[in-house]
């Protein structure tokens, strides 16, 4: 008995790309033999793949070609008005930095110096400074100067100054004065 | 532009049959070939240039339609049906169509309506294989998929455009259709 339709619908694609084997293809081979129905599917399938396999099917329109190296060309090679508009912008970019550059030194330190002291700042005399009761220096430190010896006596600093205290060279050095407020 | 050259017609050919819309594919066909040109040192010679070419085609023409449809189209036949036994729907005994048929326009064009009428995996199996002839294993590794699902989808494609053809196209290559509109069979 040999193989269904259903059979030869499942195995026909194969069979037209001739890749059964040899006795599943002897198989389809004897029913088309015998079905009418299935060798009309047979010849209309290879119809559809002769059909569309005609270069006509899918050719391109007339002057394709010379659209095509036109359009690559403009993509390929960036064209005379779009390197003139990137000069043009490169130009005016460069004075337009320059002065957000220049800005910027003007705003941002007047910006700084409204900004509340978040903390000890390490360029600047404290407001309280430290003495030694036990030295003769007449030095006035930062609390826990290396050169702070003995008992040590706070103070602000303008009074230390006023007393005739010097800034000690170690902890102090050039440090500015303290700001208030 | 040289190295090119002899697959400009195979790219063409490759969106317009994926997009089937000749302006469209006039547009999208200059972008893989621009791309391929950009992006030699990728080529890695694990298939031909030709080859390789087709595959940009396919992503180009791919991103066309989700851009041109942003909202998700439900097709009639998804990729369930591809284990899905196809019974086809039409015996009509369907001999040779002489080539001088495809010299007319209205016969390209129901050619070109059945094919746009697949869903895209149907279609995208059909071109690769049938149109470009290429292999089971390049369709596979193109498209992504194992060589069985190529195999499926192939004879799919196959036995819908030819349930959709049959019963229009006859022995003489005239169109039989009386509104020259393409019937799909499993509607």
């Amino acid at each position: 008995m040999g193989i269904s339709c259903e059979e030869v619908w499942r195995d026909i694609s194969d069979y037209i790309d001739e890749d059964l084997d040899p006795i599943q293809r002897a198989a389809l081979d004897q029913h088309f033999a015998r079905c009418r129905h299935c060798t009309a599917l047979l010849d209309g399938t290879r119809n559809v793949i002769g059909l569309y396999r005609d270069q006509r099917v899918l050719a391109p329109p007339d002057g394709f070609d010379e659209r095509l190296y036109q359009r690559l060309g403009e993509k390929n090679n960036p064209s005379r008005r779009s390197f003139l508009a990137w000069t043009l912008t490169a130009a005016a970019a460069v004075p337009l930095g320059l002065a957000l550059f220049s800005a910027r030194r003007l705003i941002v330190p007047a910006h700084d110096a409204q900004r509340p002291a978040r903390g000890p700042d390490a360029r600047q005399v404290p407001e309280t400074v430290a003495i030694s009761q036990d030295q003769d220096g007449k030095l006035y430190h930062v609390a826990g100067c290396s050169n702070l010896h003995g008992k040590p006596k706070f103070l602000p600093v303008a009074d230390a100054i006023r007393e005739g205290y010097s800034p000690c060279p170690v902890c102090i050095g050039k440090r500015k004065p303290a700001k208030k407020g | 532009m040289e190295l090119i050259r002899p697959h400009q017609r195979t790219v063409y050919a490759t969106v317009f049959a994926l997009l089937v819309n000749r302006q469209d594919a006039e547009d999208v066909v200059q972008d893989p070939l621009l791309k391929a040109l950009t992006r030699l040192n990728q080529f890695r010679r694990e298939s031909s240039f030709g080859t390789w070419l087709i595959q940009i085609a396919i992503n180009e023409a791919r991103m066309r339609n989700r851009k041109q449809w942003r909202i998700p189209m439900l097709s009639l036949t998804d990729d369930k049906d591809d284990a899905k036994a196809y019974v086809p729907k039409d015996f009509e005994d369907w001999r040779e169509i002489p080539s001088t048929a495809l010299e007319r326009v209205e016969v390209r064009d129901a050619l070109l309506k059945a094919l746009g009428s697949l869903a895209r995996h149907y279609r995208e199996a059909f071109v690769l294989r049938d149109i470009h002839e290429l292999s089971i294993s390049e369709t596979s590794a193109i498209l992504g998929i194992s060589p069985g699902s190529v195999k499926s989808r192939l004879r799919r494609a196959r036995l819908m455009l030819r349930d959709i053809l049959a019963p229009g196209l006859g022995h003489d290559g005239r169109l039989r259709w009386a509104s020259k509109e393409v019937r799909k069979p499993w509607e």
